[in-house]
């Protein structure tokens, strides 16, 4: 046995820069890989450079640098940042949620029927309301698959995707059913009260005139500001030189009642007089904000709670979960339901945020779930990791038409290059390979996701 | 003379590690060479070496003085070396004769031509597996399926399928883990009769009272190099352990005598059904006390892992009950029969007692982590269950680079420690460890035994489940032996012969009757 000294991590930025490129190294590498193949196909297409460089600079201006490109590609970004997180909370219990398709699709028709039921409520109550509607709807939706492989072993994977039809035919019948405007010629349903719309960048200065509005906004500054304030509190430079936790508490609520108020007195003036967002036609909207906040929840939800220690001991080795005294049953359940809750979200907030009818129609399902498994599985199911992918992902998906615009390749050579990033990412020994990059050590599996064929938990 | 396998100078260097550095070593003609070492010194490389599983950075490798290159497991068998390993290579649902020619399979004359279609010739293998068997006093029934056999049966049919691949030289590893004490003795004149017909046998083992019994030579390794060899009549167990281990170590646990109180694990009755719904335990009645040590010895799979499950509420219970401290733990979740102050050391420490993908610091609060201080409502407090950690690797001596190393780097002995450590460090009421000290080195053994003898004096119940007599009889203060899940008898461990309890083991009673 080796004499290995027993010592403490000291902390270095040297280190952490260190740590940041091996956990990012393969899943770069691959996307270039990705790119790169992307050039071969378009030459053997095309058979000229030229083609190449039209079609590349079309996919960056259109994702990036033309009218409201990048506003299109957040916008396009922030379903898949539900989505994806959905996927990985699933992926870290050891389950694969191929529902949320059918989940987000869920979570819009509840969120569609909350904002049209309730209308008359000030959005300080309604908007809440149909998030949780939308989160609770997709969160049942997932939950039922969840019960069904805890309880009599039914994988996921087939439960899960033949709900996505369900879900797909139930919102069909609710739309054209007894949710449909009837005034209205096109199968939707009706329009969904002004309130529980979530704003659009530009138009926060017209909407905090309303004083309910602005202690809305003021609301959530001061618990953003109480939850951050604590956690840096917490963390353990500040915790060494501040032992009272009665003084840090004292500290922190302060912190965030002071910025409450500030935002509640200054913001609506300030915002009229100066707002950086202007454009009126600009579809960016506040789910931006929900998104990051949810990707810190969820990481905060898997790394620091009781809870998601539990779920990822059980993704990660359930027999010692078991023996830990976890129960199996009710973390397969609730992770699911979480999973299921953040879909949801993400049709809530499609439906609230950027439906050009202000209602839900008929078609709405559009793919995103589809290519979130990937973008979960490119960022490691690591939330933060899942903002960055998400983000490449929506900026393909906007960059996409004008790229074909530009240099007539077709848009689904986006479609092909994402698929061969995924291919890249879960099969690193061609990376290796094609970079010459020795391979690491043989870790175990974070969650391992062939368990469970067949047979209760 | 030239020997029948010779290495010399063999060094073999993985990432990190001199796994051999010049490891000399030569088998003679008819003769049985123990090859002894910890974990983690090198045995399983060289005999990989050996075998062509690996090749040797730099050294020579001979067979009967001729130098040879070893390129691949079939290159070894084509050269006489036949391994049979640790966990067998067989396909159970096939017969003895069918498993034999597996790799190697016997066509009916004129049906070659027929390729994948061509009819195997049952009836040849059998009658050359006969010959054998008769030749080495290896009794086994060809048409038998292998899934019906016993563990030495199939262990035959190892060896048998070496044999019939013509091998001159037998590496067995690890032979007797899954034995009886009879049975292994009936290996070692198996393994006589081999040599006496010219083979030459190479035995690696951890076990000393057996390498002192049965071999002729008997070679030491230790961490990497060949630390020297000695022939039995020279050396004793204390010697061998000191070259293992490169220092005194005790062999005898220093125990007091035990001072048992009150009941604290009381179990009437209990049955408890396998995996595939057969009963495993069969109205197993038993009482542990405060302060005892209570020896449950059989060989493995007699039902030891149910009634462990059982007790710690992993497995349900079909009948019976389990009393602790007079309450009712019978259909228990784990995580009560936890909180009512029981640890277990699991039989496999990878699969149940640890989650290998997550850290030392992890692993160490894998059964606390929601009870203050470690977690305050839903949030788990981080730097408390750090601080502990720190304190139990030091207190534990768990080799490892840092609290946040993944627990799967760690070697067998490592990770076993930090499973003790988790456990005995709770307030402890029962102790359950089953095969506490499978596959660990001296060292990690003597560590690991102390601590359950400290957790004994320190008034704590503790059911000790091993498959290696010698550890029950060293450590236990009654000594109950199971056999088809029934406990066949108690025994005060003073009162315990070696010989009665290996005959217990393989279900003979007292008066002679087989159960």
């Amino acid at each position: 046995m080796s004499n290995i000294p027993v010592a403490r991590a000291n902390f270095s930025w040297r280190r952490l820069a260190g740590d940041f490129w091996q956990l990012i190294k393969m899943p770069a590498l691959a996307i270039i890989l990705a790119f790169a193949v992307g050039v071969v196909v378009i030459l053997l297409t095309s058979r000229s450079l030229t083609t190449v460089g039209e079609a590349y600079y079309g996919l960056l201006r259109g994702a990036l640098f033309k009218q409201r490109g990048f506003s299109e590609t957040l916008v396009a970004t922030i379903p898949y940042i539900f989505l994806s997180l959905a996927v990985a909370v699933g992926f870290k219990t050891g389950l694969f949620n191929i529902g949320v398709e059918g989940q987000y699709t869920i979570g819009s028709v509840c969120a569609a029927w909350a904002g049209v039921a309730f209308s008359g409520l000030p959005a300080i109550i309604h908007l809440p309301l149909v998030l949780l509607a939308g989160a609770l709807g997709g969160a049942a939706w997932a939950a039922l698959p969840g019960y069904l492989k805890a309880r009599t072993g039914a994988h996921e994977v087939i439960s899960t995707m033949m709900m996505n039809y369900v879900a797909f035919r139930l919102a069909e019948f609710l739309v054209d059913g007894p949710l449909r405007d009837p005034l209205s010629s096109g199968v939707q349903t009706s329009a969904i009260s002004p309130a529980a719309e979530l704003w659009k960048l530009s138009a926060y200065p017209a909407r905090l005139q309303d004083p309910l509005n602005a202690l809305m906004v003021a609301l959530v500054a001061a618990l953003l500001v109480i939850v951050l304030a604590r956690a840096l509190l917490k963390s353990s430079r500040f915790a060494a030189r501040m032992q009272s936790a009665a003084r840090r508490r004292s500290l922190y609520i302060g912190a965030g009642l002071l910025v409450g108020v500030l935002c509640f007195v200054a913001l609506p003036p300030l915002s009229k007089a100066w707002w950086p967002f202007t454009d009126p036609y600009d579809r960016l909207h506040s789910g931006l904000f929900l998104a990051v906040l949810a990707a810190v929840g969820v990481w905060w939800l898997l790394w620091k709670t009781t809870l998601g220690f539990e779920l990822r001991m059980v993704g990660a080795n359930p027999s010692a979960a078991r023996y830990a005294g976890v129960s199996i049953t009710r973390s397969i359940i609730l992770s699911m339901a979480i999973s299921g809750a953040l879909a949801g979200l993400a049709g809530t907030i499609e439906v609230i945020g950027v439906s050009i009818c202000g209602c839900l129609p008929l078609i709405f399902s559009s793919g995103y779930g589809w290519d979130s498994i990937g973008i979960a599985l490119l960022a490691r199911n690591n939330p933060f990791g899942i903002l960055a992918a998400s983000l490449l992902f929506g900026a393909m998906r906007n960059g996409a038409d004008l790229m074909e615009l530009n240099s007539g390749v077709s848009k689904y050579i986006i479609s092909l290059i994402q698929a061969l990033v995924l291919l890249f990412v879960s099969a690193p020994a061609i990376v290796r390979w094609v970079y010459r990059i020795k391979a690491a050590p043989k870790q175990e599996d974070d969650a391992k996701l062939t368990t469970g064929w067949g047979g209760p938990l | 003379m030239s020997f029948a396998l010779e290495a010399s100078g063999i060094t073999k260097s993985f990432p990190g590690v001199r796994a051999n550095d010049h490891v000399n070593f030569a088998v003679e003609h008819g003769e049985i060479h123990a090859l002894l070492g910890e974990n983690g010194a090198g045995k399983s490389t060289l005999m990989n070496i050996l075998y062509g599983l690996y090749q040797p950075d730099s050294g020579e490798i001979k067979i009967d003085g001729q130098p040879v290159r070893i390129t691949s497991p079939h290159d070894a068998i084509d050269k006489g070396i036949g391994m049979v390993h640790q966990h067998f290579m067989l396909v159970s649902p096939l017969t003895v004769t069918e498993n034999i020619m597996l790799g190697q399979e016997s066509l009916v004359p004129g049906t070659q031509a027929l390729q994948q279609l061509a009819r195997l010739d049952h009836h040849k293998v059998a009658g050359r597996v006969r010959e054998l068997s008769k030749q080495y006093g290896l009794e086994v029934e060809p048409d038998a399926v292998v899934q019906d056999l016993a563990v030495g049966a199939q262990q035959r049919v190892e060896i048998i399928k070496a044999l019939y691949r013509n091998a001159n030289i037998l590496i067995l590893d690890e032979p007797t883990a899954v034995l009886t004490p009879q049975e292994a003795d009936e290996l070692f004149i198996i393994m006589r009769t081999l040599v006496g017909q010219g083979k030459s046998i190479v035995f690696i083992t951890h076990k000393l009272r057996e390498v002192l019994a049965s071999a002729d030579n008997i070679s030491v390794m230790r961490a990497g190099k060949m630390v020297g060899s000695v022939r039995p009549a020279d050396a004793d167990q204390n010697k061998l352990a000191e070259m293992m281990v490169g220092r005194n170590v005790l062999l005898q646990v220093d125990k007091a005598e035990a001072r048992p109180a009150g009941t604290v694990l009381t179990v009437k009755g209990l049955q408890v059904f396998d995996d595939r719904r057969h009963m495993a335990v069969n109205d197993v009645s038993l009482e542990v006390r405060a302060g005892e040590i209570v020896g449950i010895a059989g060989v493995q799979g007699n039902g030891q892992t149910e009634l462990a499950e059982a007790l710690t509420g992993l497995r349900p219970v079909a009948g019976g009950h389990i009393y602790m401290l007079e309450r009712e733990t019978s259909h228990a979740t784990p995580r009560r029969v936890i909180e009512s102050q029981t640890s277990h050391i699991p039989e496999d420490r990878q699969k149940h007692g640890l989650v290998l993908s997550f850290s030392v610091r992890d692993n160490m609060a894998l059964c606390t982590y929601y009870q203050p201080p470690f977690a305050q409502g839903l949030e788990i407090d981080f730097s408390a269950i750090d601080e502990r950690a720190r304190e139990l690797v030091e207190r534990y001596d768990v080799r490892t680079p840092d609290i946040m190393t993944s627990v799967g780097s760690l070697s067998g002995g490592n990770q076993q420690k930090v499973i003790v450590a988790r456990e005995l460090t709770r307030p402890v009421k029962l102790l359950i460890a089953n095969q506490p000290t499978r596959g660990l080195d001296v060292g990690s053994i003597e560590f690991i035994h102390q601590q359950i003898v400290n957790a004994r004096d320190n008034g704590a119940a503790v059911l000790l489940i091993s498959a290696e007599l010698d550890e029950i009889m060293s450590l236990s203060d009654r000594i109950a032996v199971m056999y088809k899940g029934r406990i066949l008898e108690t025994l005060e461990a003073k009162d315990a012969v070696r010989e009665q309890l290996g005959l217990l083991m393989a279900g003979v009673m007292k008066d002679g009757m087989h159960v």
